[in-house]
């Protein structure tokens, strides 16, 4: 019943219409909080459009060149509350000025606020990989990742901060694969003309 | 003989000269080396700092779900005082939807907060706005100082909080010589007529009511000698009282004073020095007292134990009111603010309550943090100020429900009162930051820590474990898989036959994957756990951060694995996180006493699950909540609230564990009694009553159910376990690790007999 052996190209075809049909969904807005929580920080949070939530049930193949990228929020701004984001401002010129480790512990302020904030992930592991930190830049990118749940643009900034740590390490097929991706995406959003909301 | 007696007188004169000479270098000496003593003292560190320990600071900004009410309470908690004029630091005056603060100052990690006056602004429960009232400025971001919640001090030694003389209130300093040394700026050391007086005021007595020391001779007395009243000692100590006078001004000697004056004992804990003593008695730093307060400070130092304000309350006010006399006869205060002030009540905070050492277990946890990276002497002696994890509104949460809810589980149960022992933990999700912890049920009692060093065996919170196992295995196993619920009988070499049973003694057929783990049914749980492989299992639970020596036996399946709670906070902090493990941490920041960065403890992660499965067995942990051993949660949870947990029971229901997460906290809850004896709880009946109202208190986000790339959710008819359609009425949504889901339609389906679109996605896949 479970098939062992997807053909590559299959697959790719599945992923395709996916996201075709996806970007017929309609996208909620980007400041949203949680459904019928009070929690102890309001936490504004995207609901990332489903690139894959859609039921596969039209049969049609159409070139990759005309597939749209969704409606992802292209910066903290989007989704993070005026706290979060003067205090990512705050990281920001620590950061400029030579002094990650401060920019790091201003981004960790940023994240007990919003625990959740993708960008406060991203924003932490570029400034692990200025201290030199490579493990923990590549661990909060892929949490950063995880947390996007497919949000190209924030994806593209993780896996270059990846890649970079893996070459810093000396892992050369690490930073190969996350080099690929890096190509992926940008082959993505140099083919997509984006859509308007 | 006439010459005789010259010669003789000679001799006499000469070995008086000789003795004299002899006498007065080693007097030259004996004063050298007091001098040399006193200056050593002076010179350098004159204490031995302990270490500050600082709660996480409340942030406050617009968007915060906080009411003025719990504004309040956070401001009363830190000391701060109703007072609308908001002249003074620590002050405020509340309305329903509106808070004025004039905010202390407090030198952060990452830079100064200077004190502000600040107006916040409510629309029902959550803050709309913060202004800086001085400025009219609109603030983004403001934190409130944070609470002083320990101090690490040597055993059997002093604790204090350094002033300087230029910040305390100036009634201190002149009110503390207008009692204790009224000739203070005059005298050289020592006070002749001071003396003169005592000495008749005692001969009046009949025994001692009066010394006759200065301010510098009792500081003498408390930096180098004993309290022993003999000669030689009465004179060091007025030879060093007037060496000390040379060498330093008035205004050090007495900021010296101020410091290192006795004020009090706290268990093994000295209380020293008008900074700690403020703290101590009054939960406010010192620069906030009123006269009142000083005065019973002042007051006290003439005997901190006999004017023990908590113990000795009718003592220690009428020393205050007299204290209060001298200082409206010298004119430091009015006669009218005499009158008013005698009638005020201490003021002081209950015992243990004045926000040090009132959370034992969680600065035990620090202490053992730090004790990594700093040598003890660090800790004790260089006045670090550390910043930890801490939430008062979160510990508070957790330490009232295990006060309140272990008497009740008691009285229901028929247990003779006090039987029952608990320890819990909270953490935050995404950072394993520790957020509370109680190590026994005895809240303020530093004693055995529970949180942190019961090894208790964890039952079926270890199940999730083997799950997750399974599901890391889509090709062989999914949230529907069906698992046989049949009698095992296991022969391990040199052990009885193993024969584990269900809770109930029953057998239910054959279940549903994700049942067999809300129902915490054990022999699935077994066939599963046998069919991976202990090793497999161990290793899961060992990347999710357990760090103990159970060995790769079936057993463990079932739980036989010793842990804490914050252990197991750790663990489940692993699936709550999506897969990333993070240490429990308490500690985010340590400070040079003079508030220089000195390490910071940045968040360290690592992934070690992939996100599909963890997000596959939070589903079911979710169905643990909604329709498994979890499911009372509810009697008190808003329903809407989505939550992930396990219950988790031992042998002759030794332990009742329940462990669970939200979107943003992890909290532990163990229940049990400290000799290991059953205590007729699973679970469900005694920890999960004190787990529920806890995360409802938090006002714990829901989890918010969005899969990751990996996972895709399939409709699927529950009878067959296939793909549902619209026609199929009882179809419930799954998620699937992508590609692993059912392919063939139900019989409910109307695709069922068709080859529909389905038949497109099996000719691709080959199926």
């Amino acid at each position: 019943m479970v098939p062992r052996y997807v053909d590559v190209r299959s697959k790719l075809i599945v992923v395709t219409v996916a996201l075709l049909l996806a970007a017929c969904q309609t996208t909620s807005g980007t400041h949203q909080v949680y459904p019928g929580t009070t929690g102890p920080e309001g936490e504004p949070l995207s609901t990332p459009p489903k690139p894959d939530a859609a039921p596969l049930q039209v049969p049609e193949v159409l070139p990759q060149a005309q597939v749209p990228i969704p409606d992802y929020p292209k910066t903290a701004g989007q989704i993070s509350g005026a706290a979060v984001t003067s205090l990512m401002k705050r990281a920001s010129d620590y950061r400029k000025a030579g002094q990650p480790d401060q920019a790091a512990g201003t981004l960790e302020r940023a994240l007990r606020i919003e625990p959740r904030n993708y960008f406060v992930w991203s924003a932490l592991a570029q400034a692990y990989l200025a201290q030199k930190n490579y493990a923990q830049a590549e661990s909060m990118a892929q949490k950063s990742n995880a947390l996007a749940r497919g949000n190209v643009y924030v994806a593209l900034e993780n896996w270059k901060t990846i890649s970079a740590a893996a070459s810093a390490q000396g892992d050369a097929a690490g930073a190969a694969a996350a080099d690929a991706q890096i190509a992926a995406i940008q082959a993505r959003l140099a083919a997509a003309a984006p859509t308007a909301p | 003989m006439a010459v005789n007696i010259r010669s003789i007188k000679i001799a006499v004169i000469s070995v008086l000269v000789l003795a004299i000479s002899i006498g007065g270098v080693i007097f030259a000496g004996y004063l050298v080396k007091l001098d040399r003593e006193i200056r050593d003292r002076f010179a350098g560190a004159r204490w031995a700092l302990p270490a500050q320990v600082y709660a996480a600071p409340q942030e406050l900004y617009a968007g915060l779900p906080l009411n003025s009410g719990d504004l309040v309470h956070e401001l009363q908690r830190l000391g701060y005082r109703d007072d609308a004029r908001l002249e003074m630091t620590g002050t405020y005056s509340a309305g329903a939807q509106r808070v004025d603060v004039y905010a202390r100052g407090f030198d952060f990690w990452d830079g100064v907060q200077a004190p502000e006056r600040l107006s916040v602004s409510f629309s029902g429960d959550v803050i709309t706005d913060i202004t800086d009232t001085d400025k009219n400025q609109p603030r983004d971001l403001v934190r409130l100082d944070p609470m002083l919640i320990g101090s690490i001090y040597p055993k059997q030694g002093e604790d204090r909080v350094l002033v300087k003389l230029s910040d305390v209130p100036p009634l201190l300093p002149k009110g503390l010589v207008a009692v204790e040394d009224h000739g203070f700026y005059s005298h050289s050391g020592i006070s002749i007529k001071a003396i003169f007086r005592a000495g008749v005021a005692n001969l009046r007595a009949g025994h001692v009511v009066q010394g006759g020391s200065t301010l510098t001779q009792q500081l003498i007395k408390n930096f180098f000698l004993t309290s022993k009243q003999t000669w030689d000692r009465k004179f060091n100590e007025a030879s060093m009282a007037m060496l000390l006078e040379s060498h330093y001004s008035k205004d050090e000697i007495l900021e010296a004073y101020l410091n290192e004056v006795h004020l009090g004992q706290d268990g093994n804990r000295a209380v020293h020095g008008f900074g700690l003593g403020s703290h101590f008695y009054f939960n406010k730093p010192l620069n906030e007292l009123r006269p009142q307060e000083i005065a019973l400070l002042v007051g006290m130092v003439k005997g901190p134990s006999y004017y023990n304000p908590r113990r000795n309350p009718k003592r220690a006010t009428t020393r205050r009111n007299l204290v209060l006399g001298i200082f409206r006869d010298e004119g430091l205060i009015t006669d009218a603010e005499y009158q008013a002030d005698i009638q005020l009540p201490l003021g002081v905070v209950g015992g243990r309550g004045g926000g040090v050492e009132r959370y034992p277990a969680f600065v035990d946890l620090v202490k053992r943090q730090l004790e990594n990276d700093y040598k003890d002497e660090d800790l004790t002696n260089e006045g670090l100020r550390i910043f930890t994890t801490l939430d008062p509104r979160v510990q508070e949460t957790l330490e009232t429900h295990v006060m309140d809810q272990l008497p009740l589980i008691e009285k229901s149960r028929k247990m003779k009162a006090g039987a029952l022992e608990a320890a819990g933990a909270v953490t935050s999700a995404d950072r394993g930051d520790v957020l509370a912890l109680v190590g026994g049920r005895d809240v303020r009692f530093p004693g055995f820590n529970r949180a942190l060093d019961s090894r208790r065996s964890i039952g079926s919170l270890a199940k999730p474990f083997v799950y997750l196992t399974a599901l890391e295995h889509p090709e062989q196993y999914n949230l529907e898989s069906m698992i046989d619920d049949q009698p095992i009988e296991l022969k391990l070499p040199g052990a009885p036959v193993w024969t584990p049973k269900n809770y109930d003694r029953q057998l239910h057929g054959p279940q549903h994957l994700y049942m067999a783990l809300a129902h915490s049914m054990n022999l699935p749980t077994v066939r599963l756990g046998l069919s991976l492989g202990p090793a497999a299992v161990l290793k899961t639970m060992r990347e999710a951060g357990y760090a103990g020596d159970a060995k790769a036996l079936p057993s463990i399946f079932l739980g036989a694995v010793d842990a804490s709670p914050l252990q197991m906070a750790e663990m489940y902090g692993t699936l709550a996180s999506g897969g990333f493990h993070a240490e429990p941490s308490a500690i985010r920041e340590v400070q040079t006493k003079e508030g220089k960065p000195l390490q910071r403890y940045p968040l360290q992660i690592k992934q070690v699950f992939s996100d599909g499965p963890v997000y596959l067995l939070t589903w079911a942990m979710e169905k643990v909540m909604t329709i498994g051993t979890g499911s009372s949660a509810y009697s008190v949870l808003s329903p809407n609230t989505v939550l992930a947990g396990k219950s988790g029971t031992t042998d002759d229901y030794r332990d009742s564990w329940f462990a669970g997460f939200g979107a943003d906290r992890v909290t532990v809850i163990w229940v049990g009694r400290d000799d290991n004896r059953s205590t007729g709880l699973s679970g469900s009946s005694g920890a999960l009553r004190i787990w529920m109202r806890v995360m409802k208190d938090l006002h714990v986000r829901s989890l918010d159910n969005i899969p990751p790339a990996s996972v895709e959710e399939i409709s699927i008819d529950p009878a067959s376990g296939l793909r549902a359609d619209e026609q199929c009425i009882d179809a419930i949504s799954v998620p699937y690790l992508r590609n692993s889901g059912p392919q063939e339609w139900a019989p409910c389906a109307a695709q069922a007999d068709q080859s529909g679109p389905m038949q497109w996605l099996k000719d691709i896949f080959g199926n």
